[in-house]
């Protein structure tokens, strides 16, 4: 991917101006900018991601579904759901079904930013020629509904207990749990969504989904909890490289 | 000044000798040691004066050494009230007394002290409560003469940082005593996640400090076994100089540690705080030099510090043994112990102390401390006991700079009184004792009534193991509770000792005497409760933790009620004082934004909020408000203007009975509403108060996307999912206000502009008319666009997902450039919909407001059977209006335009008020909004309106809209 202003592609982040701001340099992903890496060694952005690291993927693929036979037709479509809710099951592209209640999805592309799961999705939903159409659910504008970061590394837990009454431990909440929760005052999902190493090693790490309108309330709010813990903001190369 | 009563190592085992510290006290420079306190440190130096007393300015010194005196208060340069006892002495730090005028050696405020007979208990309701004008000219002269520290504001302020954080335990253990220790191990071991809270920089409580044996050695052995094993114990979080300030209901822990503010949550709770040491009461018992033995032994143990030089100690109990063989250890000479029991029980510490040649006086105790530079104390008289309270005539004078009272405890039981349990009399130990806890809180120690030090770690075992099975850990048994507690014989049940010529005090804080609570009590309160009301015993900064058992004895003697049936009065959160600081913490205020924000301030946006949306007012500096408000009406009426209305809610509405669940929702009709056309909502609620509006746009026979506005659209989705939910019917809601964001482009060269980059859709007046709604595509961002008319002129509503609207801003400010395009905030906005009369909900209308007030019948369908609120409004229907919102203009130009919330008088009765007004730059004149008397509302129809200074102007009931009431703009 070539370095690109972020303004140059119509689909931007709403904390673009931040990540300018803090030295990042962006790709291309989902016909929009995403911050790549900050300027640091990609050793660098690993051990920070490591410690603890925040990445505005906003822009990656993402989006939901709900009401009545959402689950079924979801699954229909080659989608693994399990039976409980707030639970992230884990698709064979690397994608999250997070299954917000018995009959809403909210799905998350993975880090390789592809959306064709989401595309897949968006183009075989239809209303049907006539009534009574199929119960099927209805798409709902994740994608720009919600802001979507990911804090990672050891210290994301003990950050996150400095806005969010919820415990995120990591033997409290484990891999794949969902909290919706609030963060800083503001309704929020946090996904546990470790970043897994050969041989059963895992990074971790938490997806953050809010309010789009708040996105650069929240980042700031999340850089502020995490000074303490020396929270260095990432790219997406730190964090796809951190499964390698 | 030098560090005069420093003690050679090992004293001292929270001091850093290779680290000195100073700081500046009242003018004089002050040296310690890294790990001192303040007042640890002033003493060293041998200032033992380091405040005044709240009343009679008397000179006090420390009196616990364990932060739980109002003594030690003292002012910093930017922060009043620090217990000097607790607050660590720094370099740099600038320490004041508190509460004198003049010097503080020479305090002339000390001259009230001679006047205390005019000055009872119950002065201020005695004196003034008949006097009341008097209270004016005393009040700023009470004020000044008493109270604690002051804020200066011209002190050097420095921001400080506060946050908050939450913690999670299984089992919370707080004091960090050999009860608590005892607890937390036990807990710990039996797997549970532990948290020990002690409020002290070390771990230890009276392990720290106190003897136990005549060797001195069993405590040091034991915290130190504890420290070995629990460093070796997982699952314990200890956090020392950590206050818990109260327990709330479900577990609900407040913590403060420096600037933070910790909210734990444990499934269970031991509570092992310990016990506060008491005073006795005699004559000059308040002055430095008169301490705890507990505050002497921490100053020599835990800071290093002689607490005088030749003591005289007033027993009780055999801690005061060990107190005495402290001093002796430390190289004070004990010139006599005086113990109120008739006969010494002979211990082991009683032994070593006799062994050592001590004076000790059974039957015997203090009448007064004898006191030369009035600064200090310079004796003691000491007199054999003749009964209860009696001390027998004559006396015997010993010199000593030095008193330790060892004369009893009393639960340090706030925290459980927060959290509800019950305190009950026990007569054996004659100390109050928890007697009922409740779920899952436990008590450990001498909190709990435990004081021998084996029986106190039993006491935490048991109470740490209960509280991990409490936590559903699995504990195959929890011991029975501890019989062998040692308390008895610990407290005396009457060391009071009052003495005619008084200063015998029974509450430090306040100042108050023995004979204060006897004349309040002989004025008629004689319950507890109410004499601390009265005369304000307990509710100084210490709150009771020296006289509300002394109290307590008094009025039961006093008024011959068992003390086994009462109770102290009762304690309330905080334990100590919380800072503003701490319970603001971080400020979260999550303001949103939309996309085009940032575009927004860089064409020079005054923002404004709305709800909770952030919004462009108008566009230029404050000066020039009126001037560009102005010019963006005008850009609209005559050319084209660009609003973001992002924040306009939007609901998409979606499934077979979509249809019929907006027709229950709003007041109009949507079953027959054709696919790509809009239509007016309005709701109201079931009392028929109008609520919401917006519109329904039909994309598609099974979809609505409904528009609410900004501040009530959350409100409005609330409703939907509760009716959906009584309902039933086969319709999903979704809020996709942030989802999509929007604008309105508006002017009569809006299509000419929108056509340069919407080349997919028809937008001819016949392809797209007023009122129509496509979806297409805008600059190739895919769009939903509405033909609307609330500024009154030709315009698009286009909303698009959101992180395309700074996008969709750019493109189209760019195509509408050759046009003069300009973008107009809300201000402007609501000039050009008030020409319109448009109505803005919540701005015309109130939390009263119906539909034929409004004068909206035309937006209620006849036929159908039910909206919500449509009972309501068919009864309101009926009766005769009190008010009617109706146009209006002024009948004189010249008169000024009223303001929102101008009255509107019927003679004088109020009988409206004005909603909005304005004056309009396309109509010429003033127009507007207002409620005027339901007989007035006929177009013509004069009424008188208050305005500013209470003037009386004349406005006229006018037909709208004003501006084209043919609408002919807005459909063109």
């Amino acid at each position: 991917m070539n370095a690109i202003n972020p303004t140059s592609l119509k689909r931007r982040s709403f904390i673009y101006r931040e990540l300018v701001k803090l030295g990042a340099a962006f790709g291309e992903v989902n016909g929009a900018a995403v911050a790549l890496n900050f300027g640091a060694t990609r050793e660098a952005e690993l051990a920070s991601a490591r410690r603890l690291a925040l990445a505005d993927l906003s822009v990656l693929p993402h989006a939901g579904f709900k009401g009545r036979g959402t689950a079924e037709w979801l699954t229909a479509q080659g989608l693994s759901i399990g039976p409980d809710s707030n639970i992230a099951y884990g698709q064979a592209g690397g994608e999250l079904a997070a299954r917000l209640a018995p009959a809403e999805i909210f799905l998350l592309d993975s880090l390789a930013g592809s959306g064709a799961l989401m595309q897949r999705l968006n183009s075989a939903w239809k209303w049907a020629e006539a009534a009574p159409r199929p119960q099927q659910g209805y798409p709902l504008p994740r994608q720009d509904s919600h802001g979507w970061f990911m804090l990672a590394g050891e210290f994301a837990p003990e950050m996150f207990s400095k806005m969010c009454g919820v415990d995120l431990r990591r033997d409290r909440f484990a891999d794949g749990q969902i909290a919706q929760t609030s963060v800083a005052k503001m309704g929020a999902i946090i996904i546990r969504a470790d970043r897994k190493v050969k041989y059963g090693r895992a990074h971790a790490a938490y997806h953050v989904l809010a309010d789009i309108a708040s996105a650069e309330y929240l980042w700031s709010c999340l850089l502020d909890a995490g000074e303490e813990f020396g929270i260095k903001p990432v790219g997406l190369t730190a964090l796809r490289d951190l499964e390698q | 000044m030098s560090d005069v009563n420093r003690l050679p190592a090992p004293f001292g085992r929270l001091i850093d000798r290779s680290e000195t510290v100073s700081f500046d006290f009242e003018g004089r420079t002050i040296s310690g040691f890294k790990g001192d306190t303040i007042a640890s440190a002033l003493c060293a130096n041998d200032q033992w004066m380091i405040s005044r007393s709240f009343k009679y300015h008397r000179p006090r010194g420390v009196l616990t050494m364990a932060g739980q005196d109002a003594n030690t208060l003292v002012q910093l340069a930017d922060e009043p009230n620090c217990l000097a006892d607790k607050y660590p002495a720094k370099n740099g730090l600038k320490v004041k007394a508190q509460n004198y005028f003049g010097s503080f050696d020479n305090d002339m405020a000390r001259v009230v002290e001679l006047v205390h007979r005019f000055l009872p208990v119950g002065f201020y309701y005695k004196t003034f409560n008949e006097k009341k004008q008097s209270w004016s000219f005393w009040e700023p002269i009470v004020r000044a003469m008493t109270g604690l520290g002051a804020i200066d504001p011209k002190a050097d302020f420095h921001e400080s940082y506060y946050d908050k954080q939450y913690l999670f335990a299984d089992v919370a253990v707080i004091g960090g005593g050999p009860a608590g220790l005892a607890a937390a191990q036990a807990a710990a071991e039996a797997g549970a996640e532990v948290i020990l809270i002690e409020e002290n920089v070390a771990l230890g409580g009276s392990l720290g400090y106190a003897r136990f044996d005549a060797e001195g050695v069993r405590a040091s052995r034991q915290l130190g076994d504890f420290e070995r094993v629990l460093a070796g114990t997982k699952g314990v979080e200890i956090m020392t100089g950590t206050i818990c300030s109260g327990l709330f209901s479900d577990n609900w822990i407040p913590l403060i540690k420096g600037n933070r503010f910790y909210k734990l949550r444990a499934k269970s709770i031991v509570v092992a705080t310990g016990s506060i040491e008491q005073p006795a009461v005699f004559r000059n018992n308040d002055l430095p030099g008169v301490i705890m033995a507990s505050a002497a032994q921490r100053l020599i143990r835990l800071y290093g510090v002689r607490p005088g030089r030749k003591a005289v100690i007033l027993a009780a109990n055999d801690d005061a043994y060990g107190a005495a063989l402290d001093l002796i250890d430390a190289g004070l000479t004990v010139a006599a112990i005086a113990d109120l029991r008739p006969t010494v029980p002979q211990t082991p510490l009683v032994a070593a102390v006799a062994a050592r040649g001590i004076e000790i006086l059974a039957g015997h105790g203090i009448s007064e401390a004898l006191y030369s530079a009035k600064t200090h104390i310079s004796g003691a008289v000491l007199a054999p006991v003749t009964g209860e309270g009696t001390l027998g005539g004559g006396g015997k004078s010993v010199a000593c700079d030095l008193i330790l009272m060892s004369v009893g405890f009393s639960p340090a039981g706030q925290l459980l009184h927060h959290a509800g349990a019950k305190f009950g009399y026990c007569r054996q130990s004659d100390m109050f004792q928890p007697v009922e806890l409740p779920a899952k809180v436990h008590a450990a120690g001498s909190v709990n009534n435990v004081y021998d030090l084996g029986a106190v770690i039993a006491d935490g075992k048991r109470a740490g193991l209960a509280a991990a099975k409490d936590a559903g850990l699995n504990v195959a048994s929890v011991p029975a509770a501890i019989t062998e507690k040692g308390n008895v014989g610990r407290t005396h049940p009457w060391p009071i000792f009052p003495h005619d010529r008084g200063f015998d005090f029974v509450d430090f804080d306040e100042d108050l005497k023995y004979h204060d609570l006897i004349n309040g009590i002989a004025d008629g309160y004689d319950n507890v409760e109410l004499l601390k009301r009265y005369s304000t015993v307990g509710m100084g900064p210490s709150q009771g933790r020296h006289s509300a058992v002394t109290s307590v004895r008094i009025v039961s003697r006093e008024t011959g009620v068992d003390i086994a049936g009462m109770s102290v009065t009762t304690q309330r959160p905080p334990y100590t004082p919380e800072k503003f600081g701490h319970l603001a913490g971080r400020v979260f205020d999550p303001g949103r934004r939309t996309a085009m924000h940032h575009r927004h301030l860089e064409l020079g946006a005054q923002m404004m909020p709305a709800g909770v949306w952030w919004r462009p007012a108008y566009y230029g500096g404050k000066a020039d408000r009126t001037n560009a408000i102005e010019t963006e009406v005008k850009a609209v009426r005559e050319n084209v203007g660009l609003i973001d209305v992002s924040t306009l809610g939007g609901l998409d509405v979606r499934g077979p009975d979509a249809a019929e669940f907006l027709n229950r929702m709003y007041t109009f009709s949507y079953t027959k509403q054709p696919i790509g056309r809009s239509r007016y909502v309005l709701m109201t609620d079931n009392a028929g108060v109008i609520t919401d509006d917006g519109v329904a746009c039909r994309f598609h026979d099974e979809h609505f996307y409904v528009t609410a506005t900004t501040s009530g659209v959350d409100a409005v989705y609330r409703q939907m999912l509760f009716w959906n939910a009584q309902w039933r019917l086969d319709v999903d809601v979704a809020n996709v206000t942030a989802a999509l964001c929007g604008v309105n482009i508006a002017g009569p060269k809006s299509r000419q502009v929108l056509q340069k980059v919407c080349t997919d859709i028809d937008l001819s007046p016949e392809g797209f008319p007023y009122m129509g709604v496509k979806m297409g595509t805008v600059a190739g961002i895919p769009a939903r666009l509405m033909r609307v008319g609330f500024v009154g002129e030709l315009g698009y509503e286009i909303h698009v997902p959101a992180g395309f609207g700074e996008a969709l801003w750019d493109e189209l400010m760019e195509a509408g450039k050759p046009e003069g395009i300009r973008p107009f905030g809300v201000e402007a906005q609501r000039v050009l919909r008030l020409e319109k009369g448009h109505i803005i909900v919540s701005q015309d209308t109130d939390g009263l407001t119906n539909v034929w007030e409004a004068d909206m019948p035309w937006a209620l369908a006849k036929t159908k059977p039910f909206f919500v609120g449509g009972r309501s409004t068919e009864i309101m229907g009926k009766m005769k209006l009190a008010r009617k919102l109706v146009g209006f203009t002024l009948k004189d130009s010249g008169d000024p335009c009223p303001e929102e919330c101008h009255l509107v008088l019927k003679g004088e009765e109020i009988v409206g008020r004005i909603t909005s007004a304005v004056k309009s730059p396309s109509v010429g004149k003033v127009v507007g909004l207002a409620y005027v008397h339901g007989d007035d509302s006929a177009p013509g129809t004069e009424f008188t309106i208050k305005v500013q200074g209470g003037r009386r102007i004349t406005g006229v009931v006018t037909k709208y809209p004003f501006y084209d009431p043919e609408n002919k703009r807005q459909e063109m």
